[in-house]
């Protein structure tokens, strides 16, 4: 009989004020201007997936480095899988520190077993898968990142989506460039839809800006 | 793969216990650096470079070994025995004989090689009683047979037999690079600091997965990058595999004409061939810096899109080690909004980038 009457629960607010500070810092990996505009609560979370929907060459290769360039400057070590030619400078530009980087070029057909041993060793994985993903596949990683306690961004095209849920979709849904005598910036459309059926929301982010870097819009 | 120098010094193979062989080492290191400035020290003794890169530019690969074999001279006073061939296991053969193999070469020169060149014991015995005596005998056995034959080890030997991977597992020394680190760190100690506590604790989780997926996916597999001076975001952004040295180009000196950013996210280790055309379909040139007329169209891999801006040319003369490489680089931005980097060289055209 006691057993079943429910235990009073906290008010919101204080709830928020008892909840340990530090422990709520090491579940998330931060994030810094512009890119907590873009992630609802304004960090990574940890053991979380958040897809990243480009169309290639519209700027979903810069979105989803950004994302981990906050904690990579934060000493987190990070890796990226299936990025064949990375650009070393572009990617220093955005603030990924390239001294905790391991970059996976070319997998093949071993991408998903590679990721796998990332998440051994890394906290922040970025996957472009260079063939087709099961859903099996998909599901085992998503599972290892929880269990890890680490974060993957997976990058793909609209006509090839992350075939499981992810806790978060970043899609470019606009890209437009700012040329004068040179390439000066981009302004990307980022459609940011969550889980459980959250209405979705638009953002602007410049990405790079004249300086390789994210920015505000 | 890629088509290496092989430089040996054999008296610099055995280290010294007063740290002559490594200070000399780094020494030479730092020369041959000079030269070619993705020269790496494979392990004590055995240097390696891409051949591409300086013999354009000596005016023949000759040349190019002529000069390296000068700078061992002058650094360290000693011979080397320098050979070239693709990959690291057959320039490091080419090196022992001496022997430039041609272009297109190098097959058959690994094929030719005793069985003893591939440096495991335990094969070369079991081989031997299957009547295989060379590479080439070994690479032609199948990859099942050699499984249930040998270890796992051994497949990996067999993929570097049958051409499949460049380096031999052990070819590389993984520690050296650590240790020249550390001895540039006295030298220089205001340089970056190993980490510590935490840190410390990261960096050995992260590389226990580096090398399992090392094991995995071969010596090429995993790789760290670098930005390293000059002008271009092909020459800035270095990629070595995991472990091997960092390159010795500072990225700090002045590099006058530096292409400014945003630079492109993806850049092409190997440019692809491109053209571009005015508005008639011809091909476009660089003249005294400007050129000859607006790009219309480029074809890339036999697709034609359509170009809706660019800027540039923005030329760049280097001193490249000897002779003067004159190259430009454009910017485009195609009808469907991709941003690309094209350069021209000797009036042909490259995609070096994609602003992804």
């Amino acid at each position: 009989m006691f057993a079943s009457s429910p235990r009073p629960r906290l008010p919101e607010a204080l709830a928020a004020a008892v909840r340990p500070v530090a422990l709520a810092q090491t579940r998330t990996f931060s994030l810094v201007e512009p890119w907590n505009d873009l992630i609802p609560g304004g960090s990574l979370r940890r053991g979380g997936t958040v897809a990243v929907v480009a169309p290639p060459g519209s700027g979903g290769l810069s979105l989803s480095l950004g994302l981990l360039s906050a904690a990579s400057a934060e000493s987190h070590w990070a890796a990226v899988v299936g990025v064949d030619d990375p650009g070393v400078v572009a990617i220093a530009d955005l603030g990924l520190d390239l001294r905790r980087t391991l970059f996976v070029p070319r997998p093949g057909g071993a991408w998903a077993e590679a990721t796998a041993d990332l998440l051994e060793g890394v906290d922040l994985v970025l996957v472009r898968p260079p063939t087709r993903v099961s859903t099996r596949s998909a599901r085992a990683l998503g599972d290892r990142v929880r269990e890890r306690g680490a974060a993957m961004i997976v990058l793909g095209a609209p006509r090839t989506p992350w075939p499981s849920p992810t806790d978060l979709s970043l899609e470019v849904v606009a890209s437009r460039w700012h040329a004068g005598s040179r390439l000066e910036g981009r302004t990307l459309r980022v459609r940011i839809t969550g889980r459980g059926g959250v209405r979705p929301v638009e953002r602007e982010v410049t990405l790079p800006d004249r300086r390789g870097r994210a920015a505000a819009s | 793969m890629e088509r290496l120098v092989a430089i040996l010094v054999p008296d610099l193979t055995v280290e010294t216990p007063d740290g002559a062989t490594l200070r000399r080492s780094l020494e030479l290191l730092d020369a041959l650096g000079v030269l070619c400035p993705f020269t790496e020290i494979v392990r004590l003794g055995l240097y390696a470079l891409p051949a591409r890169a300086p013999r354009r530019v000596f005016g023949g690969e000759s040349a190019v070994l002529e000069a390296l074999a000068a700078t061992v001279r002058e650094t360290v006073g000693l011979e080397a025995r320098i050979g070239v061939a693709d990959g690291l296991f057959a320039a490091e053969a080419a090196a022992h004989a001496g022997r430039v193999v041609a272009p297109g070469g190098s097959d058959d020169f690994r094929r030719a090689l005793p069985l003893t060149a591939l440096g495991r014991a335990d094969l070369t015995a079991t081989a031997h009683r299957l009547g295989v005596r060379t590479v080439g005998a070994f690479a032609d056995l199948a990859p099942g047979r050699v499984a249930e034959r040998f270890s796992r080890a051994v497949g990996v030997v067999h993929r570097v037999a049958r051409g499949e991977l460049g380096e031999l597992p052990g070819q590389r020394d993984a520690s050296l690079a650590r240790r020249l680190a550390r001895l540039r760190e006295v030298d220089r100690p205001d340089e970056q600091r190993g980490f510590f506590g935490q840190r410390a604790a990261g960096e050995a989780r992260a590389r226990a997965a580096a090398l399992a997926l090392r094991r995995r996916l071969g010596p090429e597999g995993v790789v760290v990058a670098a930005v390293v001076g000059g002008r271009t975001p092909e020459d800035r952004g270095s990629l070595r595999p995991w472990d091997a040295p960092p390159p010795p180009r500072d990225p700090g000196a002045p590099w006058p004409g530096q292409l400014r950013p945003p630079t492109p996210v993806t850049v092409l280790g190997r440019p692809a061939p491109i053209e571009l055309r005015d508005g008639e379909g011809g091909s476009l040139e660089v003249r005294r810096g400007l050129l000859s007329a607006a790009p219309a169209t480029i074809v890339t891999g036999g697709i034609t899109r359509r170009v809706v801006w660019h800027a540039g040319p923005w030329p760049s003369v280097e001193r490249w080690w000897v002779a003067p490489r004159r190259r430009a680089h454009v910017q485009l931005v195609l009808e469907g909004g991709e941003a690309l980097l094209v350069r021209v060289e000797s009036g042909r055209w490259w995609l070096v980038g994609v602003y992804d």
